[in-house]
C-alpha cells in the first residue's frame, strides 16, 4: 500500500505552486475565452430556443419549443436510442481498452511499432472511418464481396444488415474503433505510473489473477478509466455525422434529429433543433455529475484511490 | 460578456438588406480585380467541382484577376441559417460568403428575410442571352426571382437503369409502381428533404393527382389535402416493396447511385440529364447504362446563383455569375466529357458560330437526345407545396402516423 503524507503533499504545492493572484492571471484567458464563446453561444442558443429570433421576425420568449420536442411521440424513442449507442459503445470500449491496456502493460515485442498502429485511429476523423465502414460493412462491401467471391455466402443479400440496421451496429463498431487507443493510453498512463509495483507487491503477497485485477488494477485505473470513459458518452451522444451515415433514416438520434430541424426549409423549426441541442448538453451534464457523484461515493467507500 | 452585450445590441438594430450600389460594369470589374470569392455551393459531383475549381477559376483569374474558391457544403439550408444569425448579429459587411448555389426552398426564405444581394442579375451583361421570359427562369420554384439571383444552368429528372439488367424499364410512374411491387427490394429513393428523393415525392404527387398543370393555378387547400393524403398512401403501400423494406432510405442521390452500381438496386434517380453519361466515362457505372424519361414527363428546373447580403467581395461574385452565363462556359459545362449540364442561356440567341459548337457537343451515350427532354419536361409546384410534402412525407410515410 502506498500512504502519501498530507503535511509533505501540502508543502509541496505551496513551495512550486502559483499563489491565488498569479492563479486568478493565469486562468483568465483560457476561463476568458471559455465564458465568452461558449457561455455566449449558450445564452444566445438558449434565446433562439425560447423563439426569440429577430432577424426572422419573431420575438417571442416562450417555453412552447422545449415543450413540442419533450411531447413530441419520438423524443423517447430518439434519447432511448442515443443513449443505447453511447452506452454500448462506451462500455465495449471500455472493456477493450482494459485488456488492451493489461496486455501492452507487460508486452515485450516491438514496442514502438504497437503504439504507432494504437496512434492511428486517434490521427483519423470519425467521418473517414464512418466511410470506410460504409465501403467494408455494406451488403455490397468489401467483406460482403470477398465472402461471395469465396463462396460462403450466396449473394449481397445474405449478409446481415451491418449499416443502416436497427442495431446500430455500424454505428457502434466505428466509435469502438476510434475510442478504444484513446480510452487505452489514458489507462496505460495511471499503469505506467503506479501500477508495476502495485502488481508486484500484490504477486508477492500471494494474490491470484482476479485478486491482482479486482484489488489492484481496477482502483488504481477507475478515475481516469472514468473520466476516459466519461467524455467518449458525452461525445458519443453528442455527435453528429457518425449516425447521419450509418444510421436508419428513422428513428434518428436527438444530434440528427437537432441537425434536421436547424437546417429545415421551415425557420420557425430552428428553436427546436436548438432547443434539441440543449435538450442533449441537459443529459451530458447530468451524465457528468452523476458520475463525479458515484466515483466520490466509491471513494469514500475505498473501493478506488 | 461585453462582446455578448454588443452583440445583443446589434440584433436589436440590425440594417436593412444590401441594395446594389448603382456603379457602371467598368467599375464593377475595376473593383472585382484581386478579389477573392468564396462560392458556397453543395459538394456532391465531382465532375460540378471539377469544372468550377479547373475551369471557371482559371478562367476568371486569367480574364478579370478573381481569384475563385470553393467552399463545399452538404446543403446550402446551412449557410442560410449561418446567413440569417449573421444579420441577426448585424455582421452586413464582411461575410465568409460571395456566392452561393441556391435551390428553391432556400432561395425563398433567404429572398423573404432580406438575405441576398441585389437586384443584381440585370446588370451582368450576358443576361442578354437568357430567356426570361420562360417560367421557369423568372420564377424559381413559384417565387418571383426579381434578379436576385442570376441562371446558371438547368435540369430535368431522369431514371437510370441498367439496360443489360433490365431491358424494358417502366417508362411512366404507374407502370413503375407495378414494377417496384412485383420485384420487392429492387427500388428506393432519397429520404426527403435531400432534393432528389424530394422531386421524386412530387413525381408522386403529380401522377395519383392527375398532372403538373393544375398546381400552377392559385393554391387550392381541399384539392392539395386530398392529393397528397393520396401521395402519402401510394408510398406508405410501396415501402414494404422497398429496398431493405422501406425501413431506411438512402440519404442522398450519390449513395443511390452506389446503391444502383452495387446492383443492389435496379434504379438510380438524377436530377441531371447529363449524369449517368458521365459516370460511364468515369467507370462508375457499366456501359450499358441508360436513361429515361416518364411518358407523362418529368420535373425540370433551372438552377441559380446569389449573392449574401454581406458578401465582402459582390463585385468579384457578380464577374464570377456574369462569367458562368457566358457561352464559353456554358459550351464547357454542356460537353459530357466535363460536366454535361444544360445551358442556362437561350442557344439560339447565340451567332451562328457559337450555336454550331453547342450543336456539335458530343452526347454521352445514356444521355436523352433535347427534343425527348424538352418535350417531357414539367415545372415546378411552388416551393410551398414543395415544403409541406416534405413534411408530410416525413410524418406520413417515414414514421407512419
Amino acid at each position: 500500500m502506498i500512504t502519501r503524507d498530507p503535511a509533505t503533499d501540502s508543502n509541496a504545492r505551496t513551495r512550486s505552486g502559483p499563489g491565488p493572484c498569479t492563479l486568478t492571471l493565469l486562468l483568465t484567458p483560457a476561463l476568458g475565452l471559455v465564458v465568452v464563446l461558449f457561455g455566449g453561444g449558450l445564452v444566445l442558443g438558449f434565446l433562439q430556443s425560447l423563439g426569440h429570433l429577430p432577424a426572422a421576425g419573431m420575438k417571442a420568449y416562450t417555453l412552447q419549443h422545449f415543450q413540442n420536442i419533450l411531447t413530441d411521440p419520438d423524443f423517447l424513442k430518439s434519447l432511448g436510442l442515443t443513449l443505447y449507442i453511447s452506452a454500448v459503445s462506451t462500455a465495449v470500449a471500455g472493456a477493450l481498452s482494459i485488456s488492451a491496456a493489461l496486455f501492452l502493460i507487460g508486452f515485450q515485442g516491438p514496442r514502438r511499432l504497437v503504439d504507432f498502429i494504437f496512434e492511428i485511429p486517434l490521427a483519423v476523423p470519425h467521418l473517414v472511418i464512418a466511410t470506410a465502414v460504409v465501403f467494408l460493412l455494406a451488403p455490397s462491401g468489401m467483406i460482403s464481396r470477398m465472402l461471395q467471391t469465396t463462396g460462403l455466402i450466396d449473394g449481397a443479400s445474405r449478409f446481415p444488415l451491418l449499416i443502416n440496421d436497427p442495431w446500430c451496429i455500424g454505428i457502434i463498431v466505428t466509435y469502438v474503433w476510434k475510442e478504444v487507443p484513446f480510452i487505452t493510453l489514458m489507462v496505460m498512463a495511471v499503469l505506467k505510473n503506479t501500477g508495476a509495483e502495485l502488481l508486484e507487491t500484490a504477486r508477492t503477497l500471494n494474490a491470484n489473477r482476479w485478486q491482482c485485477f479486482r484489488y489492484v488494477v481496477l482502483p488504481t485505473i477507475f478515475p481516469s478509466l472514468g473520466a476516459a470513459c466519461l467524455i467518449v458518452f458525452a461525445y458519443t451522444f453528442g455527435a453528429f455525422e457518425v449516425p447521419y451515415l450509418l444510421g436508419q433514416t428513422y428513428p434518428m438520434t436527438l444530434p440528427v434529429w437537432a441537425y434536421r430541424n436547424y437546417s429545415d426549409i421551415d425557420l420557425m423549426a430552428r428553436p427546436e433543433g436548438i432547443a434539441t441541442g440543449l435538450v442533449i448538453a441537459g443529459v451530458i451534464i447530468a451524465a457528468i455529475v452523476l458520475s463525479q457523484a458515484l466515483t466520490r461515493m466509491a471513494r469514500r467507500r475505498g473501493a478506488i484511490i | 460578456m461585453a462582446v455578448l452585450l454588443l452583440s445583443l445590441a446589434f440584433s436589436i438594430c440590425w440594417a436593412s438588406s444590401a441594395v446594389a450600389e448603382p456603379i457602371s460594369w467598368d467599375d464593377v470589374l475595376k473593383r472585382a480585380r484581386g478579389q477573392t470569392v468564396d462560392w458556397f455551393m453543395w459538394g456532391g459531383f465531382p465532375s460540378t467541382n471539377a469544372y468550377v475549381n479547373g475551369f471557371v477559376a482559371s478562367r476568371v483569374s486569367e480574364l478579370y484577376g478573381v481569384k475563385l474558391r470553393q467552399v463545399p457544403v452538404t446543403d446550402i439550408a446551412e449557410v442560410i441559417s449561418k446567413l440569417l444569425v449573421e444579420k441577426q448579429a448585424g455582421k452586413t459587411t464582411g461575410g465568409q460568403a460571395d456566392l452561393l448555389w441556391i435551390n428553391g426552398e432556400n432561395f425563398r426564405t433567404a429572398k423573404r428575410n432580406g438575405l441576398l444581394y441585389g437586384p443584381f442579375a440585370d446588370r451582368l451583361p450576358n443576361q442578354v442571352l437568357v430567356d426570361w421570359s420562360r417560367p421557369s427562369v423568372y420564377n424559381d420554384f413559384g417565387e418571383p426571382v426579381e434578379n436576385l439571383e442570376s441562371p446558371w444552368g438547368s435540369a430535368q429528372v431522369v431514371m437510370i437503369y441498367d439496360s443489360a439488367r433490365t431491358p424494358t424499364p417502366p417508362v411512366s410512374m404507374g407502370t413503375l409502381l407495378e414494377w417496384v411491387r412485383s420485384h420487392p427490394g429492387r427500388f428506393t429513393y432519397p429520404a426527403p428533404p435531400d432534393f432528389t428523393g424530394s422531386v421524386f415525392v412530387r413525381q408522386v404527387f403529380y401522377h395519383v393527382s392527375g398532372g403538373a398543370a393544375i398546381w400552377q393555378k392559385p393554391f387550392d387547400e381541399k384539392r392539395f389535402n386530398l392529393a397528397s393524403e393520396e401521395t402519402y398512401r401510394t408510398l406508405r403501400e410501396l415501402a414494404p416493396s422497398l429496398w431493405r423494406d422501406g425501413k431506411t432510405y438512402p440519404e442522398n442521390p450519390e449513395r443511390l447511385s452506389q446503391l444502383l452500381a452495387d446492383k443492389e438496386v435496379d434504379f438510380a434517380i438524377s436530377y441531371h440529364p447529363a449524369e449517368a453519361s458521365k459516370k460511364i466515362l468515369d467507370g462508375l457505372y457499366p456501359s450499358t447504362v441508360r436513361t429515361f424519361v416518364f411518358e407523362e414527363g418529368t420535373i425540370g428546373n433551372t438552377h441559380f446563383v446569389a449573392i449574401p447580403f454581406n458578401a465582402a467581395h459582390k463585385e468579384g461574385a457578380m464577374v464570377v455569375a456574369d462569367f458562368l452565363l457566358s457561352p464559353e462556359a456554358q459550351l464547357k459545362k454542356a460537353d459530357p466529357d466535363e460536366w454535361g449540364d444544360f445551358p442556362a442561356i437561350d442557344v439560339k440567341r447565340l451567332d451562328s458560330q457559337w450555336r454550331a459548337r453547342f450543336a456539335e457537343l458530343p452526347r454521352g451515350a445514356a444521355t436523352l437526345p433535347d427534343e425527348v427532354l424538352q418535350s417531357h419536361r414539367l415545372p415546378e409546384p411552388p416551393s410551398d407545396i414543395l415544403i409541406r410534402l416534405e413534411k408530410g412525407w416525413e410524418d406520413h410515410v417515414l414514421k407512419k402516423r
